[in-house]
């Protein structure tokens, strides 16, 4: 099936991109300004290509990542919106005006495309309706981030081993970096850390990294694909009452920055570039692609995202999926020009220009179709991010994020209601235990508030 | 009908001439044409601007639900501990720290002049940078504060954001830095207004020093003194910057105040009216605050 895939994929990525020919008018299209420079001009030259080939016109708004979020709310809650939101920010956005049956169905701009997809991408392009109480599919997958761990190559041989000496299970693979800050410490340094935890309320990272020891510790079925919470299985307990015994304990014992119980999510990208800590684990490639044209040899010889063993397994030894979080592209009710929103949606997706387009943005993104996973710039062997990066989110096992089966999860990761039990392990010394039972009251409470059929 | 007197019957026309006679005044023809459009723009800038922007709060921050979910929320409940603190603190010290500041102020001497130059510098420069600088400063492991802490003394500094009342202490602090030059130079003028008869006056009587500022200074300028607190008790009501810029909240939304966890609500949340609610809840103080001080903006009597 894979290979099938990758084959039609390979065929695509060699044919010219198709461009359906809509009337020749204009439609808007919001996007969040990217991370780095590169982004945002991969973005306008695909725009640009489409506006030459279809004669449409697209009216690009290109906002910085926080604005832009508050300006869908708006957007949304006001009723004056665009033809196209480029970029669904945040990433669940698509399931909570989903439930509202705010958006307009796309199934039919998915199809054009639909077996180059991954299944985590169509899984993570749709959104249930409580209006007509149906999953229906409201988001064009256009990239995906996943959440790899960062290393301080140079710090971990400063501390007298090596990068090959990373073991491949869970706990062990962790437990190494505080072997590396305790060796660290003896040679008087004085402000290393060897995890980048990050212990906080604050953003996305806390939950992102909440979740992936939540699903390495066995608590994959949290919440299954038919929305239904999980939280009397005892093996879902145990493993959410572990990963909050984990990384509140590493924090308590003094191998995370003090300061990360109140970081925001650049903070830890700052603290890790500072050498404050010497892994962060950290959503999408953003930590190395920061620095790639700057400090070239930091991302080329000191820094390595996984390591020799790639993303851990569990402590079964067994692969540990990756969460993976898809961005969506999505036309909102009341859009005036359906017509071209879903013709230019046509074109972006073609693995040929989807492809350039992330890869032009030097793959802080990862693609959400396998067959592009096999181009010469992932699978580059002198690139030390890329290949592990891509493996981890794309070729390996994943699962998309849990707020796609049950809207609630959003509101969780939100409230930080994980977060909170991190923290009070981590500074109020409450027992992991008695965290969780606090947490799954709240979260049951929530589940309550959006019923499914 | 056959009951009702020829002045209840002509009273209409009546009461139409005098409704007319009152929005026209004494203009006439022209001039009452030239008023209305010269009335007009106003008038929609005000509806537009200032009525349908309240008018779709309130409409949105209108469902008892929204309430009853606010008020359950342990978060919402912290902040209006930390919204009351920061109003209490905040604008009392500020304030009381400006009375005595505009009175060192008043000396005269060029350095003195070149003094204030250099403490109005917090207030001029842009708030959101220097609060970004502040949060990095007290950041617990690279931060100024405890590096300096380090090299001088050898002291490991504390981690000033990691706990809720030291966060919180730092936001208040940084407010009281950031704006006592501000309501110093009001109370400067306000001082510098006193008229010089009457000051002189005193000191021939014997009050100066102390007796001269309780007795004479401050009764004149408590009436200022009152409606500059009114003014920064609504600016600091609404305040988003210093909390956000310096603790972000944290740590674990600890130190929110009503107007950052509206935003929270409504953007990290993607809950806009419970981020409108939020921001409502604060009417039941913002609204008699308001009252006073048009009460006390409307006073007659010759006060400073």
């Amino acid at each position: 099936m894979l290979r099938g895939s990758l084959a039609l994929g390979t065929t695509s990525l060699l044919a010219p991109p198709r461009v359906a020919r809509a009337a020749a008018t204009t439609a808007s299209m919001w996007f969040s300004q990217g991370f780095v420079q590169d982004e945002d001009v991969s973005l306008r030259k695909a725009v640009t290509e489409y506006q030459k080939q279809s004669g449409n016109t697209i009216e690009l708004s290109i906002t910085p990542f926080a604005p832009e979020r508050q300006k869908i709310v708006a957007a949304l809650t006001s009723g004056v919106v665009p033809d196209l939101i480029g970029f669904s920010n945040p990433n669940e956005i698509l399931q909570i005006y989903g439930w509202q049956d705010r958006w307009v169905e796309v199934a039919d701009v998915v199809e054009t495309q639909k077996a180059q997809f991954s299944e985590t991408a169509l899984l993570g392009s749709q959104a249930y309706n409580s209006v007509v109480k149906k999953r229906l599919t409201y988001g064009v997958p256009l990239r995906a981030a996943i959440v790899p761990c960062h290393i301080w190559k140079s710090l971990v041989e400063k501390a007298g081993m090596k990068i090959e000496d990373i073991p491949k299970t869970w706990d062990a693979y962790f437990d190494f970096f505080k072997k590396v800050q305790d060796a660290l410490r003896k040679q008087g340094e004085r402000k290393v850390y060897g995890l980048g935890f990050q212990v906080t309320a604050n953003g996305v990272d806390p939950y992102n990294l909440f979740m992936a020891f939540l699903v390495a510790y066995g608590g994959k079925d949290i919440v299954t694909k038919d929305g239904k919470l999980h939280l009397d299985d005892p093996k879902i307990k145990q493993a959410a009452i572990k990963a909050a015994a984990y990384l509140g304990g590493a924090y308590k014992d003094g191998y995370v920055p003090p300061s990360a119980i109140n970081w925001n999510d650049a903070d830890d990208n700052n603290a890790f570039h500072a050498k404050l800590m010497v892994m962060d684990v950290d959503g999408t490639l953003s930590t190395e692609v920061a620095i790639k044209e700057k400090r070239p040899e930091w991302y080329f010889n000191e820094i390595v995202t996984h390591g020799t063993p790639g993303y851990p397994n569990d402590n079964a030894g067994k692969p540990v999926p990756a969460i993976v979080n898809i961005t969506n592209g999505l036309i909102p009710k009341g859009a005036k020009n359906v017509t071209v929103a879903k013709e230019f949606l046509k074109y972006f997706i073609q693995p040929k220009v989807l492809g350039e387009f992330i890869e032009l943005g030097l793959g802080r993104w990862l693609p959400v179709m396998p067959a592009l996973a096999k181009s010469p710039f992932w699978q580059n062997p002198k690139d030390p991010h890329l290949k592990g990066y891509v493996q981890q989110g794309l070729l390996g096992p994943t699962v998309p994020d849990y707020y796609v089966f049950n809207l609630a999860i959003a509101e969780v990761r939100n409230q930080h209601i994980f977060s909170t039990a991190m923290i009070d392990v981590a500074k109020d010394g409450v027992k992991p235990e008695t965290a969780i039972e606090k947490a799954f009251k709240r979260i049951e409470d929530i589940f309550a508030k959006y019923p499914m059929a | 009908m056959d009951n009702v007197s020829v002045v209840e019957v002509g009273r209409p026309a009546v009461r139409r001439r005098t409704l007319s006679r009152y929005l026209s005044g004494h203009l006439k023809g022209g001039e009452y044409t030239w008023a209305v459009a010269f009335l007009v723009p106003y008038v929609a800038v005000f509806l537009t601007f200032v009525v349908y922007p309240i008018v779709y709060g309130v409409w949105m921050g209108s469902e008892g639900k929204l309430y009853r979910e606010l008020f359950s929320d342990p978060i919402y409940q912290s902040s209006v501990v930390n919204t009351v603190l920061y109003l209490a603190l905040g604008v009392n010290v500020k304030m009381f720290l400006a009375l005595l500041l505009s009175g060192f102020f008043m000396r005269r001497g060029w350095w003195m002049k070149a003094l204030l130059m250099i403490f109005i510098l917090p207030w001029a420069v842009p708030q959101i940078s220097t609060f970004i600088s502040i949060h990095w400063m007290l950041n617990g492991e690279w931060g100024f504060l405890n590096n300096l802490l380090f090299k001088l003394f050898r002291i490991e500094g504390a981690y000033w954001l990691n706990d809720r009342w030291m966060a919180l202490g730092a936001v208040i602090v940084s407010h009281i830095w950031k704006w006592t030059p501000f309501w110093t130079l009001i109370l400067l003028a306000g001082r510098m207004a006193i008229p010089l008869e009457i000051s002189d006056t005193a000191k021939v009587d014997g009050a100066t020093g102390v007796r001269g500022f309780v007795h004479i200074t401050f009764p004149l300028l408590a009436n200022l003194y009152l409606i500059c607190t009114l003014l920064s008790t609504i600016f600091l009501l609404g305040d988003f910057n210093t909390v956000y810029f310096i603790s972000g909240g944290g740590p674990a939304n600890s130190t929110h105040v009503l107007g950052t966890l509206g935003i929270r609500n409504a953007f990290d949340m993607a809950q806009p009216r419970l981020g409108v609610a939020a921001v409502m809840s604060a009417l039941p103080l913002v609204i008699p605050l308001v009252i006073v001080l048009m009460r006390k903006l409307r006073t007659a009597e010759v006060q400073l």
